[in-house]
């Protein structure tokens, strides 16, 4: 069995933002399933984590929330992503390659990094 | 940007907040619910599906609790949680509550007040290019001549030093004078300034509209220059700041002139506490003072010269670099006729005049040379008023603190942290503090309006301003803060760390407190009743001199129905015969208005401060070296006596014999005779101003004040107003049956009706005249009286919550020993004494504080010595009752302890 991992605070928010844009307006649960998915379900996402997280974007104005009803017929939140979310999303992006990019030189075998 | 549209989000989050926990509950359900639909379609029992949500959620409750920190402000909500619970708590002790608040309102309030008029009319700076270089230029020692007002020059001077130094960049003079003002057949008397040409240009100072002077057109030729720069502030409410102004025609004293401009907004001159309406050129003075021209005259002291240090040079410097010069035009002045004959004593002296340059960065004001002392001395008085009141406060809340010590004790045992009770302490202590500020500013104001109507009714033309001064407010709210941080926390620290078990146990230990906390009340209260006692005292020899200068007999009968009024036809344009003419029928034409026993006229009003005085020979007498030959001058009319109720004691009052373009006769007042004459009678002896004896003394009156009580009675020479050959401006006297202020109109119409155009300005009974000019000893009187009581209120505050505390830290102690047979008179003394031992050190410390500061406060006083022994025994004994009354009630307490409670008491 592969251990599960807890979502690291601050890379959330990016996985957020990437999953309205590509999957478009989404319920919480929703958000979760498809987050654990494309983890390939090696996260755990917990309420505690996931809805400060949705919280903290609205009140940023990168998504917004609308009541809805869900395909089998239960009423839910659904997010999407705002304009500023969009351009959010692209920078936090950018930002994030670079910093993989950068982090993944230090950890390349040695003799490689000259 | 980010962070502000979520704070932004946030404080709305703080709103609606139960709508919002529903929702975010209705949710997560939805979510759940979601969760186990999907594992039910995966193919769980129920049971199971709903295990595995549960398990995945993490827990729905604190999710809800992350989500409720996230939406609101955390911080701000428990601010305001301590904040209610303050309230409550403050609200439930409603008498310290209302105690606090309100001493430290009075202390702020007071001191915003008097630190704000002090602030305006010593410390401020003047609003133009580098303040910090201005300097004003005088002389000290016998000018030999006659001056107008203190520190002037005379105008040769003032051009002796622009031509001959080099530390200044420029030299410029001013003369306030009264002008009259006539636009469209109105006239009016407004605040006039003349000016040196390069005045603006010296200071900096700009126009608003047109032009402002400068030394190339406007100060060339003499009488050549007919143009009138407006104040900004006249412009506005006189103009309605229209701008077409600029090159319209006015009338000043009756000579047409047109306006150039208008000064820039904000600059009102350099005495902060008048603002002229109008400057005139300098070269105008012999249109603008119709009476007097001496502008090539040395001997004649009348303008102010002030100038701008060039860069690198301190006043010091500057001073150093005049005075060769000064001494060497000194030399020259004396080579002139008009000194020749001088004493050698009179030589000696005036070679020894020494020239000064003073800063001025906050200009000169004779109003801040008169007031500043007194203001001084109440800001010395405030101060202490202040630091009573936060003793006072620091006092109740170390007391409060120990008596919550219980309280505090059950809630850490309940398990609130100390930090949240430590911080609950604090909140409720700056509670305290922003309560009394706030009300501290609403009393300031009623303060400062009251301070502002003691100033003489000629202080319309103040700047003085009613807004407490925002700086000085938050200085003195920051003191209280700070008060109730210091002595907030401090028992708030003391009481967390107490040991729960012995305050638990030991009820009353809890309400004593620890023994360093009694002993710094102790300290504290001491600390006021010292500080009282100063103010005290100080208060008592302040109303004392009032009360000395107000019984001080002014040699004037009934003056409160003595009614005076100024007019000054000369600067309506009336020539010297015209004048005359004009005064003799004002006085016909009062004297048969019904209501008027008699009137008069005199050129120097009596009691407002101003004075003529002159050099005076006299027959048969030899002056010593260093003798005073100065006598004070009146011109006065016929009838003049009469109405003043002072007796003429020998000889004749003048009449219509007296007449001519000469001063022939004269009517000297007592002082006068008994001083050159002894017993003899000075009826038909000669006087003169000059070297000969051409004047006779025809009559000898009773004496009277001049210029004011604080003055006393001077010797003094009155000769007739009609022989004097100035068109000079005069004060009317007038004496009404009864009902003064009711005669107000009437006496106006009777000299409307000989020039509607006429200004009539100063109209007042005679006894107003002299609360006027008492007013800075009523403002301190009253002020320091005020000051005194609330001190000693306070001080008595202080002294019972000590005695009471200590009544209840020794109830045990007491009951034991009236069980062993201790009599009740004994309890009593015992619990008195605590109190009256505050009190003797308190007083042991005051008195020769008092003794120490008393010489700081001399000037101000009349009649009574600073160390006089009397105020100080009273003060005392004020003291001494406040004391007793405050230890008193607990001792009383303490006496009817029953013994057997008290030792059950715990």
């Amino acid at each position: 069995m592969t251990e599960k991992t807890d979502v690291r605070q601050g890379t959330l928010a990016l996985m957020v933002l990437k999953t309205l844009e590509a999957m478009g307006p989404l319920h919480g649960y929703g958000l979760a399933r498809r987050i654990e998915q494309t983890g390939g379900d090696r996260l755990s996402v917990n309420y505690g984590t996931l809805y400060p997280a949705l919280l903290k974007l609205e009140q940023e104005g990168f998504i917004s929330a609308k009541w809805g009803v869900s395909d089998n017929n239960r009423r839910a939140k659904y997010y999407s992503l705002t304009r500023a979310g969009m351009k959010q999303l692209d920078n936090e992006a950018r930002q994030w390659a670079r910093t993989t990019a950068i982090m993944a030189r230090f950890f390349v075998p040695s003799g490689e990094t000259s | 940007m980010r962070a502000m549209r979520a704070f932004v989000s946030r404080l709305r989050g703080l709103a609606d907040k139960e709508r919002k926990d529903r929702e975010l509950a209705e949710e997560l359900e939805s979510h759940l619910q979601m969760h186990i639909e999907e594992n039910l379609r995966s193919g769980m029992t129920p049971e199971q599906a709903r295990r595995d949500a549960l398990l995945k959620s993490g827990g729905l409750e604190p999710a809800k609790e992350a989500c409720r920190d996230r939406r609101g402000l955390p911080m701000l909500e428990t601010a305001i949680r301590d904040l209610r619970h303050a309230a409550r708590l403050l609200r439930r002790s409603p008498t310290f509550t209302a105690v606090t608040v309100l001493t430290l309102a009075l202390g702020i309030g007071a001191n915003t007040a008097i630190f704000t008029l002090l602030d305006q009319l010593m410390l401020r700076l003047l609003p133009v290019r580098n303040p910090e270089q201005l300097v004003m230029i005088w002389a000290t020692g016998p000018h030999l001549g006659n001056a107008q007002r203190s520190r002037s020059s005379s105008y040769p001077l003032y051009q002796d030093f622009q031509h001959r130094t080099q530390v200044f960049s420029h030299v410029f003079c001013r003369f306030e004078t009264a002008l009259a003002v006539s636009i469209a057949n109105q006239t009016e008397r407004v605040a006039g300034e003349l000016i040196s040409g390069n005045y603006f240009q010296a200071l900096g100072v700009g126009p608003a509209v047109g032009r402002v002077f400068s030394p190339e057109e406007d100060d060339r030729v003499y009488k050549g220059h007919p143009v009138v720069v407006l104040s900004h502030q006249y412009w506005v409410t006189r103009f309605g700041a229209d701008p077409s102004v600029v090159g319209k025609k006015i009338l000043v004293n009756n000579y047409p002139m047109v306006i150039v401009g208008v000064s820039a907004a904000g600059f009102s001159g350099l005495d902060p506490s008048r603002s002229p309406q109008i400057r005139v050129p300098i070269q105008m003075k012999p249109l603008m003072t119709p009476a007097f021209d001496d502008m090539g005259e040395r001997r004649s002291q009348w303008i102010h010269i002030f100038a701008r240090l060039k860069p690198g040079y301190t006043a010091r410097l500057a001073q150093a670099s005049l005075e060769p010069l000064f001494s060497q035009i000194l030399r020259a002045e004396l080579a002139e006729p008009a000194l020749r004959n001088v004493s050698r004593y009179n030589r000696d002296r005036f070679l020894a005049r020494k020239v000064l340059v003073e800063l001025a960065a906050n200009g000169y004001s004779e109003m801040r040379r008169n007031y500043s002392t007194a203001l001084v001395v109440l800001m010395g008085m405030v101060g202490l008023v202040l630091l009573i009141a936060c003793f006072n406060v620091a006092s109740l809340l170390i007391a409060r603190a120990a008596a919550r010590r219980k309280e505090v004790a059950v809630r850490l045992a309940m398990g609130a942290s100390r930090g949240q009770l430590a911080r609950q302490l604090l909140v409720e202590s700056l509670f305290l503090s922003a309560a009394g500020g706030a009300m501290g500013l609403v009393l300031s104001v009623a303060i400062i309006r009251g301070l502002l109507s003691f100033l003489p009714a000629d202080g319309r033309l103040l700047t003085l301003r009613a807004e407490p001064d925002w700086r000085i407010l938050a200085f003195n709210v920051g003191l209280a803060l700070l008060t109730g941080l210091l002595f907030g926390l401090a028992p708030a620290l003391q009481a967390v760390r107490v040991d729960l078990l012995s305050a638990l146990k030991d009820a009353a230990g809890a309400v004593a407190g620890s023994t360093s906390s009694v002993r710094l009340r102790k300290s504290l209260v001491t600390a006021q009743v010292a500080f009282s006692f100063l103010l005290l005292a100080g208060a008592g020899l302040f109303v004392k001199t009032l009360a000395n200068l107000k019984q001080t007999n002014p040699g004037f009968r009934d003056i409160d129905n003595l009614i005076t009024f100024q007019i000054d036809p000369a600067l309506s344009g009336y020539s010297l015969p015209r004048l005359r003419a004009f005064y003799r029928q004002a006085l016909e034409n009062i004297r048969a208005l019904p209501g008027v026993k008699s009137a008069g006229y005199a050129l120097v009003p009596v009691l407002s401060g101003i004075e003529w005085d002159s050099f005076m020979n006299v027959e048969g007498h030899q002056m010593k070296d260093g003798e005073n030959m100065s006598a004070f001058m009146n011109g006065i009319s016929p009838g003049y006596w009469q109405t003043m109720g002072v007796p003429l004691l020998e000889g004749r009052d003048f009449d219509d014999r007296d007449e001519g373009d000469h001063t022939v006769v004269a009517i000297v007042n007592r002082k006068f005779a008994r001083h050159f004459f002894g017993d003899r009678s000075p009826i038909g002896r000669h006087i003169g101003t000059g070297r000969e004896l051409d004047i006779e003394i025809v009559g000898l009156a009773e004496d009277s004040l001049y210029e004011g009580p604080r003055e006393g009675v001077r010797r003094q020479v009155f000769v007739p107003f009609v022989q004097m050959d100035f068109p000079n401006p005069v004060s009317f006297y007038v004496r009404t049956s009864a009902g003064s202020e009711a005669m107000f109109a009437g006496l106006r119409r009777k000299v409307q009706e000989l020039d509607p155009a006429m200004p009539i300005y100063q109209m007042k009974t005679l006894e107003n005249q002299l609360d006027e000019r008492l007013s800075t000893e009523r403002l301190v009187a009253t002020l320091s009286a005020a000051f005194g009581a609330l001190a000693t209120v306070l001080a008595a505050i202080g002294l019972y919550g000590v005695t009471a505390l200590a009544v209840a830290r020794r109830t045990r102690e007491i009951g034991l020993r009236m069980a062993l047979g201790a009599p009740r008179g004994a309890v009593l003394w015992m619990v008195l004494k605590e109190a009256l031992d505050l009190l003797g050190i308190g007083l042991a410390v005051g008195i020769p504080c008092a003794y120490l500061l008393s010489r700081y406060v001399s000037s101000q006083l009349f009649g009574v010595a600073p160390t006089d022994s009397g105020t100080a025994a009273i003060a005392a004994a004020i003291l001494a009752a406040v004391a007793a009354g405050a230890g008193l009630l607990p001792a009383r307490r303490a006496s009817s302890i029953d013994p057997i409670q008290a030792l059950r008491h715990e």
